[in-house]
């Protein structure tokens, strides 16, 4: 991740950030100085919500790649069965709601807690990030399935006339260029993904949303600055992560430049 | 049929559906041949061309290389493929990849070749091209004369014992045509083994040891340039000769 990134995510939870913010905003004449106090005397609480709505994400859209690239391909590269199952799984988890799929992960499959040694992921947080990578992985393979296909068969022939099997020219040739190409589906996507963890709290998990919930309940004349706040720190995680992916994206651009 | 020959194409047909494009089309190669296919649009030249690597499915016939039937179900196409090189009108290089990555990925994942090696044939290849100069470029970066002489360079670069090449001029501005032919005039000189589809005449009478006309998917008439330019037997030779020649 470029440095801009790194420092911005690690100002999200830092005091300075919400000081200023809060400054800013009573100089505004938004809101109340005392309920900006009462946020930022908050802000540990929200940050144990933004570490949960960070970790959500990110295993989610993992999960959802680990899954979803190969579902794409398989929907176009693969036939028969395979092809069916995979297509006929991506439709039943794009059309149904992902608090049905939650409570479906938490309650019907009950999916049990982890120990990883160190840490240990609470039954309620496996099915959350099954629940929301799954759906995610469901999206994203039809972020791959487009940019796959969109890729000119000229690129899969010229591989296949070299002698590369099937897999290798798509391997070698078709994914290096369809991956690039998902970059901007990819940024969607994540934004979604991000947003859509606050629906956690159907299986009881109180992440960044659900706690400003929490907040402005106990003192119900701070709702908009709760909301303004955690607007402020959504924000943050969705502009770095974009600005991140747009550099990668430049990054690996493949030059253009005049024709020579 | 003798065994003699290099290539023996016998009696390919190929469907599209309920419709046919290629009539038991038959000719020879020896060695070092050159054989130009040539024929109106439409008159399944390439699509010959293409079932010789077996881009192209032939359902009826022979093809024989080297003494392997090409058609068996049973022949790996990979291995096939790595012998026989092709050339594509559209260049298809690929986007993402250097010219020496185009050349290079070939010998590098096919023929099990070490990075340095792979790219020590490919700076070759390239050379040998003339584009010494352009070893780091992006296809995007290349003009359509210097794309398909990477074209050419990564097909090279199998070491192949056939060429294909399928009107790999057409899709170049005129003054960009010489630099693609000129290197397939050295091509032929070094003694390589190419079956070309293509309608620069000039090139097809200097170089073709035999010219095949093909017409509506049917070998019209075949022989030696002097012959099928000087005195075509058909009819319908003359008649595509002539339209041609008008366009030079």
């Amino acid at each position: 991740m470029p440095p801009a990134a790194t420092t911005a995510l690690a100002a999200v939870d830092s005091a300075a950030l919400a000081t200023e913010l809060a400054s800013a905003a009573t100089r505004l004449q938004i809101g109340q100085p005392e309920d900006w106090e009462f946020v930022l005397r908050n802000t540990d609480y929200l940050g144990v919500g933004v570490l949960l709505t960070v970790g959500l994400t990110v295993a989610s859209i993992l999960l959802g790649f680990v899954v979803g690239f190969p579902a794409g391909a398989v929907e176009v590269y693969g036939d028969g069965l395979l092809k069916r199952v995979v297509s006929t799984a991506g439709i039943v988890l794009r059309g149904t709601p992902i608090v049905v799929i939650l409570i479906v992960m938490y309650f019907v499959v009950g999916v049990p807690q982890i120990n990883l040694g160190v840490v240990s992921i609470s039954s309620a947080m496996t099915a959350g990030i099954l629940g929301l990578g799954l759906r995610s992985a469901a999206y994203q393979s039809q972020i791959f399935r487009a940019t796959l296909a969109s890729v000119d068969d000229g690129q899969m022939e010229a591989g296949r006339s070299i002698g590369l099997s099937r897999f290798e020219a798509v391997r070698y040739v078709v994914v290096p260029q369809a991956l690039r190409r998902s970059i901007p589906g990819f940024q969607n996507e994540f934004t979604i993904v991000l947003k859509d963890t606050s629906i956690v709290f159907a299986i009881g998990l109180a992440e960044l949303l659900t706690r400003g919930y929490d907040l402005f309940s106990e003192q119900t004349t701070a709702v908009l600055e709760v909301i303004l706040f955690i607007s402020a720190i959504y924000f943050v995680l969705t502009f770095t992560t974009n600005r991140a992916l747009d550099r990668l994206g430049d990054y690996y651009a493949i030059p253009e430049g005049e024709s020579a | 049929m003798s065994d003699d020959e290099f290539l023996t194409v016998t009696d390919v047909s190929k469907w599209y559906g309920d419709e046919q494009v290629l009539h038991d089309v038959s000719f020879e190669m020896d060695r070092g041949d050159v054989t130009v296919l040539i024929g109106p649009s439409g008159s399944g030249k390439s699509t010959m061309l293409r079932c010789v690597n077996r881009l192209a499915e032939a359902q009826e016939g022979s093809i024989r290389l080297d003494g392997e039937e090409v058609l068996s179900p049973d022949l790996d196409v990979d291995v096939l493929r790595r012998e026989v090189g092709m050339v594509f009108q559209g260049f298809n290089l690929f986007a993402h990849l250097t010219a020496v990555g185009n050349v290079a990925l070939g010998p590098r994942r096919v023929l099990g070749l070490s990075e340095a090696e792979a790219r020590e044939r490919a700076e070759e290849k390239l050379e040998r091209v003339g584009l010494a100069d352009q070893f780091a470029s992006y296809p995007a970066e290349l003009s359509g004369g210097q794309q398909q002489r990477v074209g050419i360079a990564r097909a090279l670069a199998m070491e192949p014992k056939l060429m294909l090449f399928d009107e790999p001029t057409s899709a170049l501005d005129p003054e960009l045509i010489g630099e693609v032919l000129e290197v397939m005039h050295g091509l032929v000189d070094e003694g390589m083994t190419m079956l070309v589809v293509t309608h620069e005449m000039s090139f097809a009478r200097a170089v073709a040891d035999e010219i095949v006309f093909l017409d509506g998917g049917h070998v019209v008439e075949r022989g030696p340039p002097d012959q099928l330019f000087e005195r075509p037997e058909k009819e319908r030779t003359g008649r595509f000769l002539e339209r041609i020649a008008s366009h030079d």
